[in-house]
């Protein structure tokens, strides 16, 4: 590999989140193990487009590094994914950054998820508790579902399911995957199961999981591989049943 | 009240039980063109036994009012949707797009293959539906002819992928292997509609 080799970035921006997006390109010297987060670290330090322009640092949010705290996502080679676990080795070149527009644009890269906190809030995505157990005495998560609970809890909010279903965007009113099977870990805790018909209605109204169309993106694209169409036809059972409860009233 | 929830199994329910009857009626009685001029007009006698009383109602009740609404709502849906699958290119949702896109053919398809058969010439006109006057409108019009194999394989696809979704939306299917194996089947199913419908509509051609 030859030192002076650079790897091409064209980068969709935006000013603010009203103003028109514009692209800009950047290279940025290549080195083994680069990955996106890194290279716009070094177009932050040296923000200079190939044709020689200084402008400003493009803008991108970042915490873990590490593949677990969602912040990172964005639209990379057209597909939503985490910046910081996208190595460059394994993407075509020039890559093309882009901000998920399933979301509101903040600036460039960065977005406003907090749409997802919403709908969270939404499912009751908490277990309801006054007080606090001492070991002994708290009750205990299933052994048979407790494999499953952890997989969906293992879901960072990061978005990219939301990016990908085309059921989710200004065109409807769907919460998306992630927040929708959010209910479902939180049926099967011990405490929390006993809001299960609660969280089930919920999904139940507008812009639930009746507005799965079933494309099943969102498992393709999962970064953390929740078995997202497993559990939502599992939801779709649990509401089947729900609705079963409420007409017999029983 | 959740009506949401309510309107959209019904619309499932529309669509597989109520459309999927119908799909398979017009196939099988479509098919029969297959023996000719007599096999098909004795299928249609075959109907006409029906009183007409039950059959308009049953026209009504099992055909009309499902498909309005599931046309109608399944428009809402539709336009729920931003179909990406040039940039999230699987095969499921290839599938969901074509769903779609599907829908808003037979949306066209089924206002004028209704409208023109069913309420302009057999209501209006009084007209008998017979093999001679499908021969002469298909054999006279291959523009038609080719519309009408085109809206019957958008409806035996939308009806066979449906059939894998419906198992979704209904929590039948749970995993990915059942969802595999039911789309597989279904696909397959697809399939041998599409070639039973190639097969009746080039016999108008083939026996003239
Ligand atoms: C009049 C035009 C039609 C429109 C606009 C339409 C629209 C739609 C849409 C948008 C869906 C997807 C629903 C979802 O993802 O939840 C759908 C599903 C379906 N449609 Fe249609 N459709 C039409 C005609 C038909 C016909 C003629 C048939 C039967 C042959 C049919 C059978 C089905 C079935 C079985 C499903 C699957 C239901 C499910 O996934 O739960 N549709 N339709
Ligand atoms: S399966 Fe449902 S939730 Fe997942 S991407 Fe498709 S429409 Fe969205
Ligand atoms: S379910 Fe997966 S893709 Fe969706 S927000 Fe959670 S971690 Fe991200
Ligand atoms: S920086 Fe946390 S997931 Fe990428």
């Amino acid at each position: 590999m030859s030192d002076n080799q650079k790897v091409r970035f064209i980068i969709e921006r935006q000013d603010s989140p009203d103003s028109k997006p514009y692209t800009e390109e950047f290279d940025v010297d290549y080195r083994p193990g680069l990955n996106v987060v890194a290279a716009l670290m070094e177009i932050q330090q040296n923000p200079v487009t190939v044709d020689g322009k200084k402008v400003a640092p493009v803008v991108w949010e970042c915490n873990c590094l590490e593949k677990v705290c969602g912040a990172c996502m964005m639209v990379i080679n057209g597909k939503a994914r985490q910046a910081c676990c996208a190595l460059i080795d394994e993407l075509k070149q020039p890559i093309r950054l882009a901000p998920a527009r399933t979301f509101p644009v903040v600036r460039d890269l960065m977005v406003d998820r907090s749409v997802m906190f919403e709908s969270l809030k939404k499912i009751q995505g908490w277990v309801e508790i006054d007080g606090s157990f001492d070991s002994v005495d708290a009750p205990r998560q299933n052994p048979y579902t407790a494999q499953v609970a952890y997989e969906i809890s293992h879901c960072m909010t990061c978005g990219c399911c939301l990016e990908a279903c085309p059921n989710v965007g200004p065109q409807s009113d769907f919460i998306g995957p992630a927040p929708t099977v959010q209910a479902y870990l939180f049926n099967l805790h011990p405490i929390g199961k006993y809001d299960a018909p609660k969280r089930l209605e919920a999904l139940m109204q507008k812009g639930g999981i009746t507005s799965c169309g079933n494309s099943q993106n969102c498992v393709e694209v999962c970064p953390k591989s929740i078995k997202l169409t497993t559990y939502l036809a599992q939801l779709n059972r649990d509401v089947n049943k729900q609705a079963l409860r409420n007409i017999f009233n029983v | 009240m959740n009506t949401a929830f309510y309107l959209r199994r019904l619309h499932s329910l529309a669509g597989l039980v109520c459309l999927g009857a119908v799909l398979f009626e017009h196939i099988f009685t479509n098919s029969m063109a297959l023996g000719g001029a007599k096999a098909l007009d004795g299928a249609l006698a075959m109907m006409e036994l029906i009183p007409p009383l039950i059959f308009l109602a049953l026209e009504i009740g099992a055909i009309g009012v499902p498909l309005l609404f599931h046309g109608i709502y399944g428009i809402y849906i539709a336009l729920e949707a931003n179909n990406n699958p040039g940039r999230f290119g699987y095969t499921r949702n290839w599938c969901f797009a074509l769903q779609r896109w599907t829908a808003w053919f037979l949306v066209f398809f089924l206002i004028w293959h209704i409208g023109y058969l069913r309420i302009f010439e057999k209501g209006m006109n009084g007209t008998h539906i017979s093999y001679d006057l499908l021969q002469s409108l298909f054999v006279g019009s291959p523009i038609t002819a080719c519309l009408y194999v085109l809206g019957m394989f958008a409806a035996i696809f939308h009806f066979c992928n449906g059939i894998t979704t419906f198992c979704m939306t209904w929590g039948i299917t749970k995993g990915p292997r059942s969802q595999k194996v039911v789309s597989v089947l279904s696909m397959l199913l697809c399939a041998g509609l599409c070639l039973v419908t190639l097969a009746f509509m080039s016999s108008y051609f083939l026996m003239v």
